[in-house]
């Protein structure tokens, strides 16, 4: 550590020379050199319990100056145990624990988590499920991206995008409620079906949100996509290469923006979004920015692929008819003693899952979503493995940030859109 | 998956119960030749021979192969980097503990962007040396993935640039919760879990390469630094503390 | 200027007991009440929430916050990321132990006045999280004034909370001002809950534990290795 040292001739008072005399000027350094310039690193520890880190996470950051030199990120301070306690509960059980989360797109995740239990277990789901499970997904897809908006433009200054943003999520959480009767905590699916049909006026309710959400998107983007300071924040803020980004094992939104086409709905279709007409947004720089614009554009091509599926919902049943893995109606429960008891066992015991292992990946909001399942043909998982997309994205930020101003960490961590119920588990 | 069982009659649902979801049409899953061999698989063979242990399909289309822990670098290195494998993404990189003893496996999920296949790769290692080659130099992905299974179950990832916990507390003293003999509620008492917790001295946060950054260059390097000593605590009486009657 | 025109004799009393002083136009510029009640008053309507918001729980905190339910309508919008400038800690989520220590140094730090809301299931009980990971209960920790139910409770809910905190400060006097809000400074960084307490939470209880023991489906053989204890 330098210190300025400069010693000054002056003995008592500034109108007084040294041998008495008066001085015109008062004061004068000696003739000595300066030291050079130099700063001491330091240690700035950010969390975890910090409003721009989006809950808990915990950035340990080395600093010359405002340069950030090195980033440390410490996680786990949400680590909630998902994946010990999933061993504890028969299959239909999980589902509860999957939307506790990543409480930004719960829906996703209970879809992703009973997909993956219907293909280790063999079941094809009815066409209407699949066509409202699509829809659900999208919704929610619009959801969360509807929130990472909000809270990264506070992240830059602007308040105003976090109020739009939440008017609009509030219209979802209405939704929500009248499907499933909580606002976040949704466990709408179970294995083989949902936990009920689409009540009546709810896909009216969601016709009016989708005719809707486009004009807010609209309004932020006019806020947001050319504002001055919003630019500055973002453009050529934390950088990577596709090549990069992929040896990173970044997926989603993140990956997209650095120019690697790879979407899951896409590239490994599941509940036939081959045949859904959407475009998938492809950033070039692989910034802050472009993360930014290929959010805001995945939310107009959700919209698009919610309007497809509204069409083509059909009628019918939505769970499968089953009696391995769908509940006997309450009529009959109520009625007849083998349905009693046919409810008893499925739930007690819970439906019995083939021996083997699966893996099954979904376009989450935040990337490849995938669900790495273990059955011993029992009752429980023997092993239920989120494959996390947010902490795998998140890892790439010591990368991101090298070099960088501490503000920009903020934007970078912000735009990364990271869920920590997710990364902890 | 065309046609599909018709519901059975009341009575025989709950034999259904017992015997649980079959594949479909209650037959177990049958593989045509094009889905029973992988190309990957088949080149794995061709140029590792032993190595290869194992080859299984499971869910239906999922393909796994067992390969030798001893060579997974070797091998992985070679099917991210083969132009026919290439398979550039490492997708999840986690462990299986199934208890009673049997060996635990660590499973890689392999995308490829080119050819949008998939593969998972197993390696099985015994409870007695769990100790397995790290694949961070070939994928920053498995960075914090391998951190990850080392913290909860304990697989040794030789050659991991920093291999330490990381969900769990640094100092966490009550083993790899994933393992099946692992209790639920942990191995210490809440009110063990409790002190622990809030005993902890700050530093404890701190990695000691974080502690060296701003250090004194004049000090000796590991020198440890100087504290003031922290105010001396009574004993807590838990008790709460009136004042002013 | 009070005392002008003679309208007052002795210093005029305007206010109604229980509410808020009125002072009418022409009417005397001063007026007496009870110190409590100004000082309540002014803390219950400027409340400045800490928000430590750890999962879901911290949405719907947002959510209260955002336009739809406005919690400034109670003052309490400019929420404090410090706790140095905080009144009301809002414990919203659940609570590892690897943040408790986090959690008792921002109540240690919030200067008295001080109240807590343990917001949602995850906080108050540990919910669905029996696991070797969670605090039961973010009694055990903090002392907490309020608990407001729910996985994760309405924000309505929250903001009943809120207003149960205002109830509360409504009674506080400043006469037991050192009853209500001592604290021992050496107490800080330890548990809330006694061992005893805490070790209460420690058996075999609630809803996980019996469904394992019904189902036996999860194989649980624990086979004998010596080195398991060691980390």
């Amino acid at each position: 550590m330098a210190h300025r040292t400069v010693e000054y001739a002056v003995s008592r008072s500034p109108e007084m020379g040294v041998t008495g005399e008066p001085a015109h000027a008062p004061l004068f350094p000696v003739d000595m050199p300066e030291p050079p310039l130099s700063s001491e690193h330091m240690l700035i520890n950010l969390g975890p319990q910090h409003p721009a880190t989006h809950g808990v996470l915990r950035l340990v950051c080395e600093l010359d100056g405002e340069t950030v030199l090195r980033v440390i990120p410490h996680i786990g301070y949400l680590h909630s145990s998902f994946e010990k306690l999933g061993e504890y509960r028969t299959w239909n059980q999980v589902v509860t624990l999957t939307d506790r989360m990543d409480y930004l797109s719960p829906l996703i995740y209970n879809c992703a988590y009973v997909m993956a239990v219907e293909k280790l277990a063999g079941i094809e789901v009815t066409e209407r499920c699949k066509v409202f499970r699509v829809i659900l997904m999208e919704m929610e897809r619009i959801f969360s991206h509807l929130l990472w908006l909000g809270t990264t433009a506070i992240d830059v200054g602007a308040f105003t995008p976090f109020l739009y943003a939440f008017q609009e999520r509030e219209k979802i959480y209405k939704l929500h409620e009248k499907y499933t009767g909580a606002r976040i905590t949704t466990s709408a699916t179970r294995v083989g079906g949902m936990m009920a049909d689409i009540p009546d006026g709810w896909i009216d309710e969601l016709k009016a949100f989708v005719a809707e959400v486009p004009r807010t998107i609209d309004e932020i983007d006019l806020l947001l996509t050319t504002n001055g300071i919003h630019l500055g924040r973002t453009q050529n803020v934390g950088m990577i290469s596709g090549e990069d980004a992929l040896n990173h094992g970044l997926t989603g939104p993140n990956l997209r923006a650095s120019g690697v086409p790879y979407d899951l709905r896409k590239d490994n279709p599941y509940y036939d979004y081959e045949t859904y007409d959407f475009d998938v947004p492809i950033g070039e720089h692989g910034d802050c920015y472009d993360r930014y614009l290929v959010r805001m554009e995945e939310m107009r091509q959700s919209v698009r692929i919610l309007l497809q599926a509204i069409e083509r919902l059909p009628g019918g049943a939505m769970d499968v008819a089953d009696p391995h893995v769908t509940l006997p109606s309450k009529t009959d429960c109520m009625n007849d003693m083998e349905s009693m008891i046919h409810h008893f066992k499925l739930i007690m015991e819970g439906l019995k899952v083939r021996a083997g292992d699966c893996y099954f990946p979904v376009e989450g909001s935040k990337g490849e979503l995938g669900m790495y399942l273990v059955s011993d043909g029992g009752g429980k998982p023997v092993r239920w493995r989120i494959r996390p997309p947010s902490f795998v994205n998140l890892s790439v930020i010591a990368k991101l940030a090298q070099g960088h101003l501490v503000s920009d960490l903020i934007m970078i961590n912000a735009s990364l859109d990271i869920v920590l119920g997710e990364i902890d588990r | 998956m065309t046609e599909r069982e018709p519901a059975l009659a009341r009575d025989s649902a709950l034999d259904a119960v017992e015997a649980g979801p079959s594949a479909v049409s209650g037959a177990p899953v049958r593989l045509d030749e094009a889905s029973a061999s992988h190309p990957s698989v088949d080149a794995l063979r061709a140029r590792f021979g032993d190595a290869v242990r194992h080859h299984e399909v499971s869910a239906g289309d999922q393909h796994v192969v067992y390969v030798d822990a001893a060579r997974n670098r070797e091998i992985l290195g070679w099917l991210r980097d083969d132009r026919a494998a290439h398979y550039d993404l490492l997708a999840d990189v986690t462990a299986v503990d199934f208890g009673a003893g049997r060996p635990l496996q660590v499973v890689y999920q392999l995308w490829s962007m080119r050819h949008r296949r998939a593969l998972r790769v197993k390696c099985e290692l015994p409870l007695s040396h769990l100790v397995i080659d790290s694949v961070e130099p070939l994928w920053k992905t498995a960075d914090w993935l391998e951190r990850e299974v080392y913290d909860l179950f304990g697989v040794k990832f030789s050659g991991h640039p920093d291999l330490r916990r990381i969900l769990m507390p640094e100092n966490y003293a009550e083993g790899h919760p994933l393992r099946k003999d692992f209790p639920l509620r942990g191995r210490f008492s809440r009110a063990e879990q409790t002190r622990r917790a809030l005993s902890q001295d700050p530093h404890d946060h701190y990695i000691p390469a974080e502690l060296e950054i701003g250090r004194d260059p004049q000090a000796a390097p590991g020198a440890p630094r100087q504290h003031p000593e922290p105010p001396a605590k009574r004993p807590s009486t838990n008790r709460p503390l009136t004042r002013g009657k | 200027m009070g005392l002008n025109e003679g309208r007052l004799p002795g210093g005029g009393v305007t206010s109604r007991p229980g509410g808020l002083p009125l002072v009418g136009a022409g009417g005397p510029t001063f007026l007496t009440t009870k110190v409590d009640f100004v000082v309540n008053w002014a803390r219950r309507n400027s409340l400045w929430p800490m928000p430590f918001g750890t999962a879901c729980c911290a949405i719907e905190m947002m959510a209260a916050a955002a336009s739809d339910f406005d919690v400034a309508r109670f003052g309490m919008e400019r929420m404090s990321f410090s706790p140095r400038q905080a009144d009301v800690l809002i414990c919203a989520g659940r609570v590892p132990y690897k943040l408790a220590p986090v959690l008792r140094r921002i109540w240690d730090q919030m200067p008295q006045p001080k109240w807590c809301v343990s917001m949602g299931a995850c906080a108050s009980s540990g919910g669905v999280f029996d696991a070797y990971s969670m605090v039961q209960g973010i009694d055990t920790i903090v002392p907490v004034d309020v608990y407001v139910p729910g996985c994760p409770p309405r924000p309505e809910a929250l903001l009943y909370g809120l207003l149960m905190i205002q109830e509360k400060i409504r009674e506080e006097s400043l006469a037991r001002h050192g009853e209500h809000r001592a604290e021992d400074p050496l107490r800080a960084g330890t548990p809330e809950a006694t061992e005893e307490e805490v070790a209460g939470l420690t058996g075999p209880f609630g809803n996980s534990t019996r469904q394992n023991r019904v189902g036996g489906l999860v194989r649980t053989d624990r086979p004998d290795r010596p080195d398991d204890r060691q980390p």
